[in-house]
């Protein structure tokens, strides 16, 4: 640098307090691991003071970043890379949480800050835990804080990434011309976040997810303190209730996943095995599979190996799916993995939490408690266990499958991902989904050690029955064929009425112990409505505007693919039940939002209008145009549709092109001929010989003669056409006639006396105006939703009893 | 045989089969020459669009086809049918990942993935994905 440039109006405190912070937290947690680590060793109480502080030190000065990143983006100050790349000052203040975490820095910031506010939640209430415990915790919290450090070794090794790196220091900027100009700063605009990303999913759907990766530390943590101080079993009390706790909230993040793609984007469905869902679905099942092992473990010692692995296997899961999606990896296989590169230091951190896991397990394996003599077939705690294992095997065939591209990178191999990713996945899954609601069912009617056949079978029987009544009702009802979908809406409704019947008639109906049932017959609803709604979703959007396909091609060749409709403006067709109209196209914001109204035709052949949608395409200048979809709710169906193809203005955005006249047709007709037209059907009602001689000026030898022709356009409106031909001596006079509503042009090019037909000039408008749209009815979809809530207040109602019976 | 003999068998059979079935679904990155050897046998193909020839699209005609020259890794130029509306910014595609086969000696793709530069992500791209629709 020959001469150095003096910058005017940089704000550089809040980045220098923020960079400050990163260094304390990152060195606290160093402090606050070494003094948990000795306290452990040593149970010297000065050590464990040292570990609080240096944790709650770690803590505040984690706070204080996301505050100093808050304030900065707050106050649009662009010259922090971080806000320019994330935010724009035009961007509406509901979303300035979006912006936070949208990029990866912001996202192992809020991760870090869960595990702050878990730790200090922790910090009051472990106990003779506390230091093992948090010795787990501040070790995570340093490998997250170096993920923040941003300090560059050499070109091609630095150590995490800073948020408040400045923009004219940022290696794609440090070349270009404007960071020459000192007073750039009041030049620059943020580029502005994703519009994609704009809605309010966005703010809710990260950081409850990761309030759940959040979460599975704590289990995690009390058991490697279980190993760690030889308490084998002693720490599955304390960490139960913040096992369902945590199953709670990373499912709900997970769902909210699902409803997110469902609503705001346009998937078609709500699971679609996209990689990156897989990678936060499989923590979940392995989560699920351990706390059922530790409640095993709570009533009757056994399998406490197996709780072991699935407890630890969950955590290091989350650390595997942050590198999936974080790491670029998946590049081609997904369609939103977030392609940054940082894969070195998360690998890092998972070996080295993979090795330490490994060697505790190792060296202590003779110490755990085991048991030598086999379960009963008749206990609840044999069918528990199988049931972990099937939830183990299920995850294991996701992981397995997500992880193509490592396995490629790993070994060198060329495969390619399924082709029919929904179909590999559905062909593992469904069957041990029956398997799992199978259990689910009958498993709580069991009791631990050994429990009485008779009895066994006689409470089970109402259930059994009912269901099986439903899965008849259900399957010739909506007319399912696929016996494993059959199989799946058995087990799915047994699991409802078993756990519906154990809670009324075991339970007696109280809400205390409840939590468990209610939260199984939310599982069961939320498979059937999963079940229901896209085995038998219908795409109602076919092509009925056979008017645009040339006559050649009739109804019958329509390809069997074509599943989108062609709406040209204000025409209406037909759509499954409904009519629609294509009425208007408005620009609002970065979104088009395309008008369609839906009608209903009543018994007077009059149409009745029903409701009207509004599906949009956003003009999104970073991912190019992103349909969203538009969705009517009724209790029982969802109608949800999505524009597939609009020629979009890139400046208005609204398309308002003139209908143009298209190139002339000719079309041979005789009296009676029926016509069908791009955008109407013409009928050659009669032949007119006896024209007014007055009005067309005809001599007693001259011929006069005109088709009555009567058209009917989309909307069934009649007009009538009448072309004349005009014959006087040699000389031909053709008189064209139009209509403008119609947008058809009609002459007579030529009589053909011997056939008695004429020869028509045909000039249609071309639609220049249209949308192409799909619409897929999900049936039932509710039931899914319903289900979804109904689990998470069942897990909820588990952990509130929990906590109430342990303060006890 | 105890128990969980039983159970550790059926696990092991269980991973086996799970491992294969992946094995046996995956597909392969292959170039044209090599499907069109087996006509009517799914594979996927990595290259890039001819931005020199046309883009045929006619919604007017038929909304739901939609074809164009790809060329793939080894520079061989194919004409692609995809049966499906035309993807959102197709002429912006840096590559172009197509899953199909070959039937009567053209290549019908039934999902299309392309990646596009991202305007403002200097040097990197944005992923997206379009899918003919299956047949109901």
């Amino acid at each position: 640098m020959e001469n150095e440039i003096e910058y005017v109006g940089e704000h550089l405190i809040p980045g220098e307090i923020g960079n400050l912070f990163i260094v304390v937290a990152f060195v606290g947690a160093i402090l606050s691991f070494f003094s948990f680590f000795k306290a452990t060793n040593s149970n010297d109480s000065s050590w464990k003071k040292l570990g609080q502080y240096a944790f709650i030190t770690h803590g505040v000065a984690a706070i204080s970043i996301v505050a100093c990143l808050f304030y900065i983006i707050f106050n649009h100050y662009f010259e922090y890379y971080y806000v320019w790349q994330h935010s724009s000052s035009s961007l509406p203040l509901r979303y300035i949480f979006s912006c936070f975490w949208e990029g990866q820095e912001g996202s192992f910031l809020l991760w870090m800050i869960w595990h702050v506010v878990l730790g200090f939640i922790l910090l009051r209430t472990t106990g003779k835990w506390q230091a093992p415990v948090m010795a787990i915790f501040s070790l995570v919290q340093i490998f997250l804080g170096s993920m923040l450090l941003g300090i560059t070794i050499s070109d091609w090794f630095s150590i995490g990434s800073n948020p408040f790196g400045l923009l004219r220091e940022h290696p794609d900027m440090v070349n270009l011309p404007f960071i020459q100009n000192p007073e750039y700063v009041a030049l620059i605009e943020g580029r502005g976040l994703n519009p994609l990303l704009q809605n309010y999913w966005m703010t809710i759907h990260p950081p409850t997810l990761f309030f759940g990766f959040a979460s599975t530390l704590i289990p995690f943590a009390y058991a490697v303190a279980g190993i760690w101080t030889k308490q084998y079993q002693e720490w599955i009390k304390p960490a139960l209730p913040w096992t369902f706790f945590g199953i709670a909230i990373l499912g709900t993040g997970v769902l909210m996943g699902g409803a997110w793609a469902y609503e705001a984007l346009s998937f078609g469905g709500f699971w679609a095995w996209d990689p990156v869902e897989n990678a936060s679905l499989v923590p979940w099942i392995t989560f699920v599979a351990g706390g059922h092992l530790m409640l095993v473990n709570k009533n009757r010692n056994s399998s406490l190996v197996a709780t072991y692995i699935f407890t630890f296997l969950t955590f290091l899961l989350v650390l595997y799916s942050t590198y999936l999606t974080r790491s670029g990896i998946l590049g081609e296989t997904s369609v939103h993995s977030f392609a940054e590169g940082m894969p070195g230091q998360l690998i890092v951190f998972m070996s080295t939490f993979i090795l330490m896991v490994a060697y505790l397990l190792i060296k202590n394996y003779k110490n755990i408690p085991k048991i030598r003599q086999e379960e009963s077939l008749w206990s609840r705690e044999f069918w528990m266990f199988i049931g972990a294992l099937i939830l183990g095997i299920a995850a294991f065939q996701i992981s397995f499958s997500t992880s193509i591209p490592v396995t490629n990178k790993v070994f060198g191999t060329n495969m390619a991902p399924p082709e029919d990713a929904i179909s590999h996945y559905n062909s593992w899954q469904i069957p041990f989904t029956i398997i799992v609601c199978l259990l689910i069912a009958f498993a709580q009617f069991l009791k631990y050690k050994n429990s009485d056949k008779q009895k066994f079978f006689k409470q089970l029987a109402l259930s059994l029955i009912v269901s099986v009544a439903l899965t008849i009702v259900i399957t010739i009802g909506m007319n399912f064929k696929n016996s494993l979908l059959i199989g799946l809406i058995f087990a799915s409704s047994f699991s409802i009425m078993a756990n519906l019947d154990y809670w009324l008639r075991v339970l007696k109906g109280k809400l205390k112990n409840a939590g468990p049932s209610v939260a199984h017959v939310g599982f069961g609803l939320l498979i059937l409505g999963a079940l229901l709604s896209t085995g038998k979703k219908q795409i109602i959007s076919y092509n009925t505007s056979g008017i645009n396909i040339n006559l050649e091609k009739n109804e019958e060749n329509i390809d069997p693919n074509a599943q989108n409709i062609f709406l040209a403006k204000e025409d209406t067709l037909k759509m499954g039940e409904y009519y629609i109209t294509y009425k208007n196209a408005k620009k609002e914001g970065v979104n088009i939002y395309y008008e369609v109204e839906y009608f209903k035709l009543n018994q007077d052949l009059k149409f009745d209008y029903q409701f009207t949608l509004y599906p949009s395409i956003q003009t999104n200048e970073m991912m190019g145009n992103v349909s969203e979809p538009s969705t009517k709710h009724f209790w029982n169906r969802d109608i949800f549709t999505h524009i597939t193809y609009a020629e979009v203005d890139p400046t208005t955005g609204v398309e308002n092109k003139k209908d143009e006249y298209a190139e002339p047709e000719v079309v041979k007709v005789g009296a009676q001929d029926t016509v069908a037209l791009n955008s109407s059907i013409m009928y050659v009602k009669g032949i007119n010989k006896e024209l007014d001689p007055v009005i067309y000026r005809l001599d007693s030898n001259d011929i006069g003669i005109s088709l009555i022709i009567e058209c009917i356009n989309s909307k069934g409106k009649r007009f009538t056409l009448e072309p004349v031909m005009i014959i006087k001596g040699t000389q031909v006079f053709p008189i064209q006639v139009e209509d403008e509503e119609l947008g058809l042009k009609l002459a007579i090019k030529r009589i053909i006396p011997q056939e008695n037909s004429f020869e028509l000039i045909v000039t249609e408008k071309k639609r220049n105006n249209f949308i192409i749209m799909q619409a897929i009815v999900f049936p039932y979809i509710n039931i899914l939703w319903l289900g979804c809530i109904i689990m998470v207040i069942g897990s909820v109602l588990s952990v509130y009893y929990r906590i109430r019976k342990s303060n006890k | 045989m105890k128990k969980t003999h039983i159970i550790a068998i059926v696990l092991i059979a269980v991973s086996i089969g799970v491992i294969l079935s992946t094995i046996k679904d995956s597909s392969s990155f292959v170039s044209f020459s090599e499907a069109v050897e087996n006509p009517g046998v799914s594979y996927q193909v990595i290259g890039e669009l001819n931005k020199e020839k046309e883009l045929e699209y006619d919604p007017h005609e038929n909304a739901n086809l939609f074809s164009f020259y790809m060329l793939d890794a080894e520079g061989n130029e194919q004409k692609v049918y995809f049966h499906g509306t035309k993807p959102q910014d197709f002429e912006r595609s840096e590559q172009v990942v197509v899953h199909g086969k070959f039937e009567n000696n053209e290549f019908h793709a039934s999902k299309i993935l392309m990646k596009c530069p991202s305007k403002y992500n200097n040097g990197s791209t944005e992923l997206q994905e379009f899918n003919a629709e299956e047949v109901s």
